[in-house]
């Protein structure tokens, strides 16, 4: 039973479309699954021969049990059961055989579901239209006929949010909001803005409008950014480290680079030059985590998120570790100009094996990075704060600081040899900003 | 004292809104300085309306011998008329009292002064409301013209006052007041000229409406000067400028009916932060809510529709919204009528206003004079019924009409925009014949 969304747990397997004996390809639709919010169909995932459907049409499947076998005839499939289930369900199950599965399990399998926010729209079922079990139910423990609604579910099914909808009173339409509805396939607002709340011609609008809301659909690089972001969060073990370090030295380098008449550089161009220098250290930290295995790479490419107008990017300093600060700055602004305008190359946003986000100039004190993966750490950059420190001889003065907030996958690090990254990087912009790393690696 | 809601002003808004929020079971006081039922039944719509029906009998005594009714010694007692209009007025009074007993609205009269934070003071006495309705209405708006303040030059609320009738009677402003007092005087005589700066009368209303009710108040008596700006007033003597030319003419009686303003000042409400709109009136929002908390607004003086039904519909929405319920005020669907012989009604948009908004729009008018019933009634009366359509889904989006009795039947037509009729759907509706009203279903057949 696939996952329909975040929050649910269960569905109905509302139909069978297979019957033991069948035999069925891969992409056949098996049967139909509902969530409270929609139905889809379940599509085949193997090609062979059904022997065995482990649930009756209207159970309650939780998800990611096993619903059906698939293979070849006279194959053992007791593995494969799932429990809750009725363990040796005939072909024609009867009507909720949960109850009695007498399986430690069993009673999760009865819980009520609780409403989700279910994706309502990759509705593929077409034929049959009907009352669903879920929305029969609800209809009846409220005194609703539900067969005199006009469904909102495939092939104008009615659903539970039919039920729902009639309950809480869908606005009646006038004659010249009807006509768009139909026309144009809008949808009326729960309160429309004519007499006594009908919906005005005016007021009918595209289907999952919000009311008081601009509602776009969510694509492109929107679309890119969110499968990434969940895909990080869900997919990866992130552990942020904070940390601080003091500005003086990297302020005094860089006045002298201006009075020697060399180029300027940023304090984000002299925190990324501290990350080569430290992964020189650590060289463990500038790596992929592949799931079964785990790639250190040689050379650094370094990341670097930009807020361009479309969005969040993250153009690529490709072998960023073979550069000295003045390349190493360069190479970052083209790249970040690039982003602005819209003329990154596609190559220029791949590869890279550590990433550098900074949030200091918007103000940001402190923030956990979410991390690119397969990249196992990013380093954010938080801004310039005023901090007391205590000298070597006692004595407390306030220097101005800068947080770095650094978040690894745990999988692939633990916290501390990850502590010790961010120490090196610290004794590094305090000590040596801007130095070589080479020389660094020659120190120690 | 602590109420729910106070209602300020005591006019159409304010009964209205006080006597819903009591229903409603909310603790309700209204404040009124004057006189209950506020300008519509003191100095507008009801007075009006009584004079303009006595001078209509006398006309129709006058002019039956059409129909073979012939008056022999005919007079017109216009202190009786003003009798029975101050008779109406007490009754309508009497009225209001009354129903705001019934519903247990204490009724407090004084000079309210809002204050900040919810409160108000009325007779030096401070109180709080949860929510409070500003209704303090309008008042007529007398132009800067010297000599203006001369007694025999009054205003709409002084006229009502007048029991004699004038030699002759000069109206500065051809709008539906000063028309409406044109047709008063003209019907029992009276020589009448009105002095429009515009080049038509009631610039609001549809030309062509417009210029139908010009002619048929003519026929009455009435002279219109267009485009006629008044300059001074020296003794009886008005002088004005018509078109580059100044002209004098005498008037013993002088009406100034140039429009209204918002009544706001001595309220505090400057004190108080208020937002005004740029016309002078109090801002609201489409449900009445004005930019400070718990304080709302309806009627005159938000200077918007200067209607008694838009005035008492403000305040039920406000009303509305203070229980909860979720309403707003649709002017593109408010009825406006001009209460003269014949009357003028209308909704919704002109065409001009339709294709100003971007609008495709159809068409239809048809003279009153196809309707059996209203050539029965009214012999040699013109008038016309006028439909505007939008052109790509037959929506009927505006009516005027000039002729008889239509604000009659103003409301069918206003049914109408409000639930978005179309052509297609108007055409199943039947009309009893024989009436006037049959004019709504065939002035479609003139669509195009």
């Amino acid at each position: 039973m696939p996952r329909q969304g975040q929050s649910v747990e269960s569905c109905i397997l509302t139909e069978w479309k297979v019957k033991p004996g069948d035999t069925v390809a891969e992409g056949d639709v098996l049967a139909v699954i509902e969530t409270d919010k929609a139905s889809f169909d379940l599509e085949s995932t193997a090609s062979g021969t059904v022997l065995e459907l482990f649930w009756a049409a209207d159970d309650d499947v939780p998800v990611l049990a096993n619903v059906i076998a698939i293979g070849e005839e006279g194959e053992n499939i007791d593995d494969l059961r799932p429990q809750g289930a009725g363990a040796t369900a005939p072909p024609e199950p009867v009507a909720n055989s949960t109850p009695d599965a007498p399986t430690a399990n069993a009673s999760t399998v009865q819980q009520t579901i609780a409403p989700s926010q279910a994706d309502s729209s990759t509705s593929s079922y077409k034929p049959s239209s009907g009352v669903s079990p879920r929305a029969r139910k609800k209809a009846m423990n409220l005194g609703v006929d539900a067969e005199t609604l006009v469904g909102t579910g495939p092939g104008g099914r009615v659903i539970e949010r039919d039920i729902d909808a009639f309950l809480a009173g869908t606005p009646r339409l006038s004659a010249s909001a009807r006509i768009r509805a139909k026309e144009q396939g809008l949808e009326a607002p729960v309160r429309g803005s004519g007499i006594a709340g009908m919906a005005l011609a005016s007021d009918m609008r595209q289907p999952g409008s919000i009311e008081g809301a601009e509602v776009e659909p969510v694509k492109g690089i929107r679309k890119l950014i969110a499968e990434r972001m969940m895909q990080s969060l869900q997919g990866t073990a992130q552990l942020t480290l904070h940390s601080s370090f003091d500005l003086t030295n990297c302020q005094a380098y860089r006045k002298k680079r201006l009075a020697d008449g060399e180029s300027k550089v940023s304090i984000n161009d002299l925190i990324a030059q501290a990350i080569l220098a430290a992964l020189k250290v650590h060289p463990e930290m500038n790596a992929h985590f592949l799931g079964d295995r785990l790639a250190v790479f040689h050379e650094v490419n370094l990341g670097i998120a930009v807020d361009s107008p479309r969005g969040l990017m993250v153009p690529v300093v490709q072998e960023a570790s073979k550069m000295s600060i003045e390349m190493l700055s360069s190479e970052i602004k083209k790249k970040a100009i690039a982003c602005r305008e819209g003329t990154i190359q596609p190559d220029d946003l791949s590869g890279g094996t550590f990433t550098l986000t900074n949030l200091g100039m918007l103000g940001v004190e402190n923030f956990t990075p979410v991390l690119n993966p397969p990249e196992i750490a990013i380093l954010g950059v938080g801004g310039i704060s005023l901090k007391p420190k205590r000298s070597a001889d006692g004595e407390v003065s306030f220097v101005d600081q800068i947080s770095l907030s650094l978040t690894i996958d745990h999988q692939a690090i633990d916290g501390a040899p990850a502590a010790r990254f961010l120490q090196t990087l610290v004794t590094h912009l305090e000590n040596h900003p801007g130095e070589n790393p080479q020389i660094i690696e020659g120190e120690e | 004292m602590k109420y729910d809601f106070a209602v300020i002003g005591a006019g159409p808004a304010g009964y209205v809104a006080a006597k819903k929020a009591a229903s409603a079971g909310l603790k309700v006081v209204m404040i009124e300085k004057k006189k209950l039922g506020g300008v519509c039944l003191n100095e507008g719509c009801v007075p009006s309306k009584t004079l303009l029906q006595a001078a209509k009998t006398y006309h129709h005594a006058k002019h039956g011998s059409i129909f073979g009714v012939e008056a022999g010694s005919l007079s017109f007692d216009f202190g009786k008329a003003h009798a029975h209009k101050n008779s109406v007025m007490d009754r309508m009074r009497d009225g209001i009292a009354g129903l705001m007993k019934k519903h247990k609205v204490e009724v407090i009269e004084g000079e309210a002064k809002l204050l900040k934070g919810s409160s108000f003071s009325v007779n030096g006495e401070t109180h709080e409301a949860e929510n409070i309705l500003l209704c303090t209405g309008s008042s007529p708006s007398i132009p800067p013209i010297p000599g203006i303040e001369a007694e025999h030059i009054v205003d709409s609320t002084g006229i009502l006052n007048i029991d004699t009738l004038p030699k002759n009677l000069v109206i500065v402003g051809g709008g539906v007041i000063g028309c409406e007092f044109a047709c008063v005087y003209a019907s029992v005589g009276v020589p009448v000229t009105v002095l429009e700066a515009m080049p038509e009368i009631c610039p609001n209303l549809d030309s062509e409406i417009a210029a139908i009710l010009r002619k048929e108040l003519e026929k009455k008596g009435v002279t219109f000067q267009l485009g006629a700006k008044v300059e001074s007033f020296e003794g009886k003597s008005v002088r004005y400028n018509l078109q580059g030319e100044t002209k004098d003419m005498d008037a013993d009686l002088v009406l100034v009916a140039t429009g209204r303003r918002p009544n706001v000042a001595g309220l505090g409400l400057e004190d108080i932060g208020l937002d005004f709109d740029p016309r002078g009136g109090v801002k609201v929002d489409n449900r009445g809510a004005t930019n400070l908390p718990g304080l709302w607004a309806a009627g005159d003086v938000t200077g918007q529709a200067w209607l008694a039904h838009a005035a008492s519909r403000m305040g039920e929405v406000v009303v509305n919204n203070i229980k909860g319920q979720k309403d707003q005020m649709r002017h593109d669907t408010m009825p406006a009528v001009v209460y003269t012989s014949p009357e003028v009604a209308v909704v919704g948009l002109t065409k001009e206003e339709a294709i100003e908004r971007g609008m495709k729009v159809k068409t239809g008018k048809i003279p009153m004079a196809i309707n059996a019933r209203y050539i029965a009634e009214n012999p040699g009366e013109e008038g016309m019924c006028k439909v505007v359509l939008e052109a790509e889904t037959n929506r009927l989006i505006g009516v005027h009409m000039v002729g008889g009795a239509c604000s009659e039947m103003i409301f069918g037509a206003t049914a109408m925009l409000e639930t978005e009729l179309r052509e297609e759907e108007i055409a199943e509706i039947v009309f009893p014949h024989p009436t006037t009203s049959e004019i709504m279903k065939d002035v479609f057949m003139a669509v195009r």
